[in-house]
C-alpha cells in the first residue's frame, strides 16, 4: 500500500475554473490508479492543487496533514470504503466540517441516501461530464469556504468572549471592592452615642450607588446627621456623592463655618456643588440634635424623605418645598426645629424606596411607606426598616430597586 | 418618550409623551437644542402626557431653564399631572419654571 500522497499542481486550464481561486486544494481518494490519475488530471487542468490517496486510511492521514478544501472519495475501496471514510471524517474533530464528495458509479436513490446519512455532502458520478464535475466541485469549495469562515469567526468570537468575560470579572471585582469600601464608611449600626439607637438598610440600584448618609458626634452634646442623594446612580453618582460626603465631614464643617448649623451647611453646600453641565445635582437633608434637650434643628435642600415617628402619635413628614443643591445659586434653606421625645423615631430615606413602582407603573409612595412605619411602631427599629424594604419589594414584585434605596432609622432610647 | 414640536409666533411648544427620565434624556435634549437653534425665545414644555419624572429628568428641566435664562429666553411648563406636579412643587421648580394650565395663558404670559 502506498503511504505517500501524490500531488499535482494544476496550470490555469480553462474557463470552467475561472470562478474559483486556483489555490484551492482537493484531496482525491480512489483506489483505481487509472481513474484516480484521470480525475486528478482533470482537476489539475481546472486549476486546482490536487492531492491523491489510494485508500481511505491514507486519505485520512493526508487530510489531517494537509487540510484540503475539498475531499473527493470513491465509494468502493478496499480497507476503508467511501462511506466509512465519510463517517471517520465526521468523527474527527480536525476534519469534521470538511466538505466531502462521494464518487460512485451508480446513482440509485437508496445509495445516495446511505451516503448522505453516513456523512457525504454531495455526490459525483464517475461518468459525470466535465461541466458537472466543475459545478459540483465549485459548489463544494464554496461551501467549504463558508464553513471555514464560520469556523474562524466562531473561534475569534470565542476568544473575544473569553477576554470580555475576564475583563468583566475584573471590573466587577473592582466595583465590589469599591462598594465594600462605601459600606465600610457608613455609620456603624447600634448606638452612636448614649441614648440613640441607629439602624439602616441600603440597597444600591447597581453595585455602587449615589445615596450616602452620616451620623456623627459634633461635640459632647451634639449629634450631626445627614442623608444625601445624587441624581442618577452607578459609579458616576457614587463618586459625586463621595465628594459631597467629604465636604460634609464634621471636621471640615467646623473648620469652614464653625458649626454644623443645618441652614449654614446647606448654604455652603449649595455654593460648592452647582448643577453640573449634565444636569446632575444632589438633594440633601441635614440635622443637628442637641442631646441634652433632644432639640432637633434641620434643613433640607430638595430632600423630602424624612419622617418623624413618635411612639404614641401619628408620624409626620418633615418636609417643605426646597430646591435641591445647585438648582438656585441664590437659594436660602429655611430650617425647622422640633423637640424629640424619648422613644421617638426619625427615619431618613432616599426616594428610591418610596418611588419603587408596581408593574403597572404606580409608585409605592410616601403614604404607603408611612403606613409601613405606622404598623411597626412596636417592632425593633431594624425590623421596622426591614419591613419597609419587604413591603416595597412586594409592591414592585421584584427584589432589586430601580433607584438606590436607603432607609436610616434613629431612635431615642432615653 | 415621544416629542412633538409645534411652533407659534410666541414660542415653541414641545408636547412630551411618556416618562421624562435618564433613559429618555437624549431625546429631550435633542428637541430642546433644535428649539434653541431655531432661535426660540419661549419654550413651553407640555407635560400633560408625562406620567413620571425621575431625578435626571428634573435636573434636565432645570438645566434647560438655566440655559434659556442665560439667553434671556424663558421656559414654561404646561399641565403637569398630579404626581409630577407634586415632585415639581417639592423641588421649588415653579419658582424657576412657571406652570400654566392652558397653552394660551402660557403664550400670553411671555408675550406680556
Amino acid at each position: 500500500m502506498k503511504s505517500n500522497a501524490m500531488q499535482s499542481i494544476g496550470q490555469d486550464a480553462g474557463s470552467s475554473a475561472q470562478t474559483e481561486p486556483p489555490a484551492a486544494t482537493i484531496l482525491l481518494i480512489e483506489d483505481e490508479r487509472v481513474t484516480r490519475t484521470s480525475m486528478a488530471a482533470r482537476l489539475t487542468r481546472l486549476g486546482y492543487r490536487v492531492l491523491e490517496a489510494e485508500n481511505g486510511l491514507v486519505g485520512l492521514d493526508v487530510a489531517r496533514r494537509e487540510r484540503p478544501d475539498l475531499l473527493i472519495v470513491d465509494w468502493m475501496m478496499p480497507e476503508m470504503d467511501g462511506p466509512t471514510f465519510c463517517e471517520a471524517v465526521r468523527r474527527d474533530p480536525l476534519l469534521k466540517s470538511s466538505q466531502t464528495l462521494l464518487m460512485t458509479a451508480h446513482d440509485k436513490p437508496a445509495q445516495i441516501a446511505e451516503g448522505l446519512a453516513r456523512g457525504a455532502d454531495d455526490f459525483l458520478s464517475k461518468s459525470a461530464s466535465k461541466q458537472e464535475i466543475v459545478a459540483r466541485v465549485l459548489a463544494g469549495l464554496r461551501t467549504s469556504r463558508l464553513v471555514r469562515k464560520l469556523e474562524t469567526t466562531g473561534s475569534q468570537l470565542e476568544s473575544s468572549m473569553r477576554l470580555l468575560q475576564t475583563k468583566q470579572a475584573e471590573m466587577e471585582a473592582d466595583l465590589q471592592s469599591a462598594a465594600d469600601f462605601v459600606q465600610s464608611i457608613l455609620p456603624a449600626q447600634g448606638s452612636p452615642v448614649q441614648g440613640i439607637s441607629l439602624a439602616w438598610e441600603y440597597q444600591p440600584a447597581l453595585t455602587l450607588g449615589g445615596d450616602l448618609f452620616g451620623v456623627a458626634s459634633i461635640d459632647a452634646e451634639h449629634l450631626g446627621l445627614y442623608i444625601l442623594d445624587a441624581s442618577g446612580h452607578g459609579v458616576a453618582a457614587a463618586l459625586r456623592s463621595a465628594s459631597l460626603m467629604t465636604f460634609l465631614r464634621v471636621e471640615h464643617m467646623l473648620q469652614l463655618i464653625g458649626s454644623y448649623d443645618p441652614e449654614k451647611v446647606l448654604f455652603e453646600a449649595n455654593r460648592r456643588f452647582p448643577l453640573s453641565d449634565e444636569g446632575e445635582y444632589f438633594t440633601l437633608w441635614v440635622g443637628q440634635l442637641h442631646l441634652p434637650t433632644r432639640s432637633l434643628s434641620y434643613a433640607s435642600a430638595g430632600h423630602h424623605g424624612v419622617l418623624h415617628s413618635p411612639a404614641e402619635k401619628p408620624s409626620r413628614w418633615l418636609t417643605h418645598p426646597s430646591s435641591p443643591l445647585g438648582f438656585d445659586p441664590a437659594a436660602v434653606f429655611p430650617g425647622g426645629r422640633m423637640t424629640l421625645q424619648p422613644t421617638d423615631r426619625l427615619f431618613l430615606m432616599s426616594d428610591g424606596i418610596y418611588e419603587a413602582s408596581s408593574p403597572t407603573g404606580e409608585p409605592w409612595g410616601r403614604w404607603r411607606f408611612q403606613q409601613a412605619i405606622e404598623t411597626q411602631k412596636r417592632s425593633p427599629l431594624a425590623s421596622t426598616i426591614s419591613h419597609c424594604f419587604t413591603e416595597a419589594r412586594r409592591w414592585q414584585e421584584q427584589c432589586d430597586f430601580f433607584d438606590d434605596a436607603a432607609v436610616v432609622g434613629l431612635e431615642l432610647t432615653i | 418618550m415621544k416629542i412633538k414640536e409645534r411652533t407659534s409666533p410666541q414660542g415653541i411648544i414641545l408636547d412630551l409623551e411618556g416618562d421624562l427620565t435618564y433613559a429618555n434624556q437624549a431625546v429631550f435634549k435633542a428637541a430642546v437644542e433644535k428649539a434653541k437653534q431655531a432661535g426660540c425665545r419661549h419654550l413651553i414644555v407640555n407635560m400633560e402626557q408625562v406620567r413620571f419624572v425621575d431625578s435626571a429628568g428634573l435636573g434636565l428641566l432645570v438645566l434647560v431653564s438655566q440655559s434659556f435664562k442665560r439667553l434671556q429666553a424663558q421656559v414654561s411648563m404646561l399641565k403637569p399631572q398630579s404626581y409630577v406636579r407634586e415632585i415639581m412643587s417639592l423641588a421649588n421648580i415653579p419658582k424657576m419654571i412657571p406652570i400654566y394650565e392652558n397653552e394660551n395663558d402660557a403664550l400670553v404670559a411671555r408675550a406680556a
